[in-house]
């Protein structure tokens, strides 16, 4: 009875698609006190990837945390892709991830303790591939499973990119596809085939690292990373802090091939019916928009990739670029920045 | 009438079960669907509602029917790869050029605008863009007496497309009340690549 211990066997929402749904969340949010300071360059009013602290004129601190219940059978990949989607954060500010903090709920009368540690191995091995440092962590038993990361960073303050800097004219660069949400489900369903769910499972593994230096180097003026609220409203929520709208060209938004018959199959997560309320009125959907690609815009991700708003003088060179020297993106321009309009997101 | 009973199942079960069901179904003939998970039910009727059909819903204690009839075909997602590459069968642009329809008096310009946007939404085949440029702006402002004519086009997918310059011209960046900010690339883009155009 050596069987290996299937952690998706403990849970029956996973990744990012076990996020608090976004409405309840800003209800909430919107009772606190938002922290002040002017050496706070980024604070949680934009629903930016991480907080940003000003420590001198050299060095800003990046600082954030995620962490989730499993997303896939294999401990070893779970660490891993908790990892990347911890680090990713701080990848789309801009900057450099330089420690890490497990955390982790875990139950060892339920779990054998070997999977605890196989968890621990994936996170670690993504760190030190990210060039960064685990410096210790807390357990507390609990089940379902849930492991994630708090993560420091560093960016020269003038350096820093934030959602809020898109400006009419740039083009959106998408550097991963969409649909890891829809593959977990239908590997779940088994409406998918084995190749697929293993290429989603690559995809989320795979650091942001190369995009956000990309970045840097072709001075993006706003970015984010694309997780639990989907395309469409990280994209919207991108708009609404730079103050301008997006025209997004859906059939350029690159799929995770498998992914559009698992919602053509009606395989489509509970996370993606909550984002679709999220969003609204705030986004557009032309008619050529068919029913299973307006849900996809709304798939919950794990570990995506970056949306980046790029010069277009520039985006064309960024794209070759990122595409050359890491073959595990598939950068593409999936649309522009237009004029503060009605509503944030059409899609077309 | 067809009944799936999806008691005790969670999402996306029901709804995987119901679209595979819709495909043995004739257009028009009803299905019912029992389900115990609120969750399934407003996802359900999130799918159906977004198709076009107004399903009818009770409940007894916790378990809920839903009868419906089946979905007309959606052309655009009957298949991806035509999705990918064409475009709607038969397409048309409407293109806006001023507030008022035809020349002559300003008041019954105005009135037979007002009556062509309210018939133009009732059209069985929609117009895939509205287009309005120089004073045609005006007509997607808050105040505007087509603003509802327009907010219930753009709701049916059809894209109202403003001209920016001439936005910025008139000063209106703050009084629009329907539309998408474009500009003349898009707009000269779209209304070449129209099946046809229209220009009241």
């Amino acid at each position: 009875m050596d069987k290996k211990f299937d952690l998706l066997s403990t849970v029956e929402y996973g990744g990012c698609s076990a996020k608090l749904p976004a409405g309840l969340l800003s209800e909430v949010l919107s009772k606190l006190p938002l922290a002040k300071d002017p050496k706070l360059l980024v604070d949680v009013d934009t629903h930016d990837d991480a907080g940003v602290y000003k420590i001198n004129e050299e060095t800003a601190l990046i600082f954030t945390t995620d962490f989730f219940p499993p997303i896939c059978s294999d401990g070893y990949e779970f660490g891993e892709i908790a990892a990347a989607n911890a680090l990713s954060d701080v990848y789309a500010m801009g900057g450099t991830p330089l420690l890490a903090l497990n955390l982790m709920m875990f139950s060892h009368e339920l779990i054998p303790l070997d999977v605890f540690g196989e968890i621990l191995k994936g996170g670690q091995d993504k760190v030190t591939e990210a060039g960064a440092l685990i410096v210790g962590g807390h357990t507390i038993d609990d089940h379902p499973p849930k492991y994630g990361m708090a993560v420091v960073g560093t960016v020269h303050p003038d350096q820093l990119i934030t959602n809020a800097g898109a400006r009419p004219n740039d083009i959106l660069v998408l550097t991963k596809s969409i649909g890891t949400g829809a593959l977990v489900s239908g590997e779940k369903n088994r409406l998918c085939t084995p190749e697929d769910y293993r290429r989603a499972l690559r995809q989320m593994k795979h650091l942001n690292k190369h995009g956000a230096s990309m970045a840097l180097k072709y001075g993006v003026r706003s970015m984010t990373d694309i997780t639990g609220f989907g395309l469409a409203g990280h994209a919207m929520k991108m708009a609404e802090a730079s103050g301008v709208s997006f025209r997004i060209h859906t059939p350029q938004i690159p799929l995770l091939p498998g992914a559009y018959l698992v919602y053509e199959k009606g395989s489509i997560p509970g996370a993606t019916f909550r984002n679709l309320e999220f969003t609204g009125k705030h986004i557009h959907c032309s008619r050529s928009v068919d029913y299973n690609m307006k849900m996809l815009v709304h798939d919950a991700q794990t570990s995506g990739g970056l949306l980046m708003a790029v010069n277009p003088d520039h985006a064309g060179i960024l794209i070759e670029e990122l595409n050359s020297i890491d073959p595990e993106v598939s950068a593409v321009e999936i649309g522009e920045v237009i004029p503060e309009s009605p509503r944030r997101i059409y899609f077309e | 009438m067809k009944t799936l009973d999806t008691k005790g199942l969670k999402c996306p079960q029901p709804l995987i079960m119901l679209k595979e069901a819709l495909l043995d179904l004739k257009s028009g003939e009803e299905i019912r669907v029992e389900t115990d998970n609120d969750t399934s039910l407003k996802n359900l009727l999130s799918y159906l509602k977004d198709q076009g059909v107004e399903p009818e819903v009770s409940s007894a204690g916790t378990v809920h029917t839903l009868v419906a009839p089946k979905p007309d075909q959606d052309i655009a997602s009957s298949n991806a790869a035509i999705y990918c590459t064409t475009d709607l069968p038969i397409s048309y642009v409407v293109c806006i050029k001023g507030e008022l329809m035809g020349d002559g008096d300003p008041e019954l310009g105005r009135l037979l605008m007002e009556t062509f946007m309210d018939n133009l939404k009732l059209q069985e085949q929609l117009p895939t863009h509205v287009v309005l440029y120089n004073g045609g702006v005006k007509l997607a402002m808050k105040d505007s007496p087509v603003c509802n004519s327009l907010t219930e086009l753009e709701e049916l997918g059809t894209r109202i497309m403003l001209c920016g310059t001439c936005i910025d011209h008139y000063g209106l960046q703050f009084d629009i009340g329907v539309g998408m900010i474009s500009n003349m690339v898009v707009i000269t883009e779209t209304l070449a690549a129209a099946g046809h155009v229209v220009t009241p």
